[in-house]
């Protein structure tokens, strides 16, 4: 009998992120660093050729619908991506539906890993109530009539949920709260009836390009430097393009590219970034990288392309960063990471050199265990694989 | 209340006019040369972007450069791939220009990157006037006051000049026109341009106040089309009118129910739509009907 030399076969690696609408922008830098660390990789898994497919995030109908495509027609072992918390939600239910390992690169609406949990649904960024409750301290010097602003989806909703009960706990008042749709790019109406209200703060929970628009209309009507606005989980493409002059307040962030603290791998990643792109890497692109590394050395690990040989090994992936021991909790596969309060300079530099790191938190795993919470104080009831 | 009232219908006029300026190009691309051309928004994009980069070389006189390049592209967009249209069916114009816009995002997205684009108004026009109940920005009064200059500078063009008369004929009997020995290829890629430019205006005016991205066109191109639809296809007046009460529902809407600011202008379409099937300036068009 002949023999016939077949190729060999690419693993593949579905990715979902959006390639048009308000979360566009933060989604090319998540699909760059997803695609460096492939190429860091050799664009090799498990000593096979590998390959990313990417595809889009129109809706979260649609992102549904391409994740079981991905799944379906082109037989990703794994999927990364979720670009919004409402298309990171309509994946993870195909995800778990159809056993594929899934890491959730941007999505931070609570119920990902709460009350929506599947065991093949892992989750990068830190959820809502870790970075409000790291946010606190400083919010509650500033003062306690809070306004809120919100875009009226999961994850916007959650913003403000969190706060809301926050500030009940030291005895504030709601000023105002406005739901925005998602997409809006006018907010002087909400600008005229913030001013009106005269807050202490605006607590916002508006998405990437909406932000920088609000900013920028913040400015237009000169409320910059009158009532202070805040926001968790920004993007730093949203705040580059608001423009040095326009840019004010606090926020938290995943990683920021001249964090002295940043290990060595993020440096070399930051490095390696600059050179390709010849700019800065954005927190983004770090999230898309470093959401792609685990997921890649997890397969490697698991030395196979069987679902629950990988999960296995993402609940044994570990790295020790910034004094945590970084790994996913096994009750709803939440990333234990350390996130960033960050100020703006009082004299920026450059179109991207903005931020003064405020606080590293948690700081150690004992304050990580506080911050992410227990298994009992979890909404997940993760079912057995 | 009442002052919050008033200062929103102040508002929502000053957002008005910027409504109007983006959606005049469309009605009058759609009024004169039968096309839905779902890439207007693109110019709008391209206004903003051309304007930022050339106002880094030649500074504030980068701006009318930038607007009259993009008017220079329309028209050859016109040539290459618009006047291929003319004779299809409106349908297939709405699917090839809505290939054309993504095509263009991407390319928009590959020059300039997908970071968007800081841009400051003059530092002239920075704060707010107050006046009574109302309160507007500087930049926006500006803006409004421009666009009222445009407008009656756009309406004296097409109701004075020979150039505007040929327009209005041509919309109505393009036929008629060209047996008249009039070269009407030539004004339908005027016409084209011309409404380029008036996006390209309306993207640079945004560009101190909106997030200028590749995607920016996106967040243009919905009201534009609900204004022209509201104020009858092709009627100048019905998008002046259409934009203006777009405005001022949206703020309204933001004011009493903020989360369904978005939708207040398609249920005022619909209820136009109800009453007056063509818009409120809509017309019988022959060449339509």
């Amino acid at each position: 009998m002949p023999h016939v030399a077949r190729a060999v076969e690419p693993i593949r690696i579905g990715l979902l992120e959006a390639k048009q609408g308000p979360i566009a922008e933060q989604s090319q830098y998540l699909q760059r660093g997803t695609f460096l660390a492939m190429e860091q990789m050799g664009n090799e898994l498990l000593g096979r050729p590998a390959e990313i497919i990417w595809d889009d995030e129109p809706s979260a109908q649609a992102a549904g619908q391409n994740a079981l495509q991905l799944i379906q027609q082109n037989k990703v072992v794994a999927m990364l991506g979720g670009a919004l918390s409402n298309f990171a939600l309509a994946e993870e239910a195909i995800a778990g539906q159809y056993k594929v390992p899934f890491l959730i690169n941007n999505g931070a609406a609570e119920e990902i890993t709460g009350t929506k949990c599947n065991p093949y649904t892992f989750r990068l960024q830190s959820p809502v109530p870790v970075q409000a409750a790291a946010m606190l301290p400083y919010l509650e010097n500033i003062g306690k009539r809070w306004y809120f602003l919100s875009a009226s989806y999961a994850y916007g909703q959650d913003i403000v949920n969190n706060f809301k009960s926050l500030l009940k706990g030291i005895g504030g008042t709601i000023v105002g709260d406005d739901q925005v749709p998602v997409g809006t790019s006018d907010y002087s109406a909400y600008i005229l009836k913030i001013r009106e209200a005269q807050p202490d703060l605006v607590i916002g929970g508006l998405t990437s390009g909406d932000l920088s628009s609000f900013l920028k209309q913040w400015k237009d009507f000169g409320m910059s430097g009158k009532i202070p606005f805040t926001e968790i989980g920004v993007g730093d493409p949203d705040l580059w393009a608001v423009g040095k002059d326009n840019i004010a307040g606090i926020y938290t962030t995943m990683w920021w590219y001249k964090d002295p603290n940043n290990s060595p791998a993020d440096k070399a990643f930051a490095a390696a970034y600059e050179k390709k792109y010849n700019a800065p890497a954005a927190d983004k692109a770090w999230m898309g990288w470093y959401s792609a590394r685990i997921m890649f050395e997890s397969i490697n690990k698991a030395n196979s392309t069987n679902p629950d040989a990988i999960v296995e090994a993402l609940y044994n992936w570990s790295e020790l960063d910034g004094g945590i021991n970084v790994h996913f909790d096994r009750w709803d596969n939440q990333l234990i990471h350390r996130l960033l309060v960050v100020g703006i300079k009082k004299h920026i530099p450059n179109q991207w050199d903005y931020f003064d790191v405020l606080q590293s938190v948690p700081s150690n795993d004992a304050e990580a265990a506080v911050a992410f919470g227990t298994q009992a104080q979890s909404a997940c009831h993760m079912t057995p694989l | 209340m009442w002052d919050m009232m008033l200062l929103q219908i102040g508002n929502g006029m000053a957002l008005g006019f910027l409504y109007v300026l983006i959606a005049l190009g469309l009605s009058i691309i759609f009024g004169l040369l039968g096309i839905v051309n779902f890439a207007h928004g693109v110019f709008f994009a391209l206004g903003a972007y051309f304007s930022i980069t050339l106002f880094g070389v030649m500074g504030w006189w980068g701006i009318p450069v930038a607007i009259a390049l993009v008017g220079v592209i329309g028209m050859l967009t016109e040539v290459v791939l618009i006047r291929r249209l003319y004779d299809k069916d409106p349908l297939i114009s709405l699917i090839v220009t809505f290939a054309f816009s993504l095509l263009a995002e991407a390319i928009i997205r590959t020059l300039w990157g997908p970071v968007g684009q800081p841009f400051d108004a003059p530092d002239a026009l920075n704060g707010v006037l107050i006046w009574g109940p109302f309160v507007i920005a500087t930049y926006r009064l500006a803006v409004m006051i421009l666009v009222i200059v445009i407008l009656a500078a756009l309406w004296a063009f097409l109701q004075f000049t020979p150039f505007g008369r040929i327009l209005r004929a041509g919309s109505r009997d393009p036929g008629m026109v060209g047996v008249l020995g009039i070269n009407l290829p030539h004004v339908l890629t005027g016409t084209f341009g011309l409404g380029c430019v008036l996006a390209a205006i309306a993207g640079s005016l945004a560009a101190p106040l909106w997030s200028v991205t590749p995607s920016m066109g996106e967040a243009a191109i919905m009201p534009a089309f609900v204004i022209v639809t509201i104020g009858g296809l092709g009627s100048y007046v019905g998008a002046i009118v259409a934009g203006l009460l777009v405005g001022l529902v949206q703020s309204l809407a933001v004011q009493f129910v903020p989360e369904a600011s978005t939708a207040a202008m398609y249920v005022l379409m619909a209820l136009v739509l109800l009453v007056r099937p063509r818009g409120l300036f809509g017309e019988r068009w022959e060449r339509f009907e």
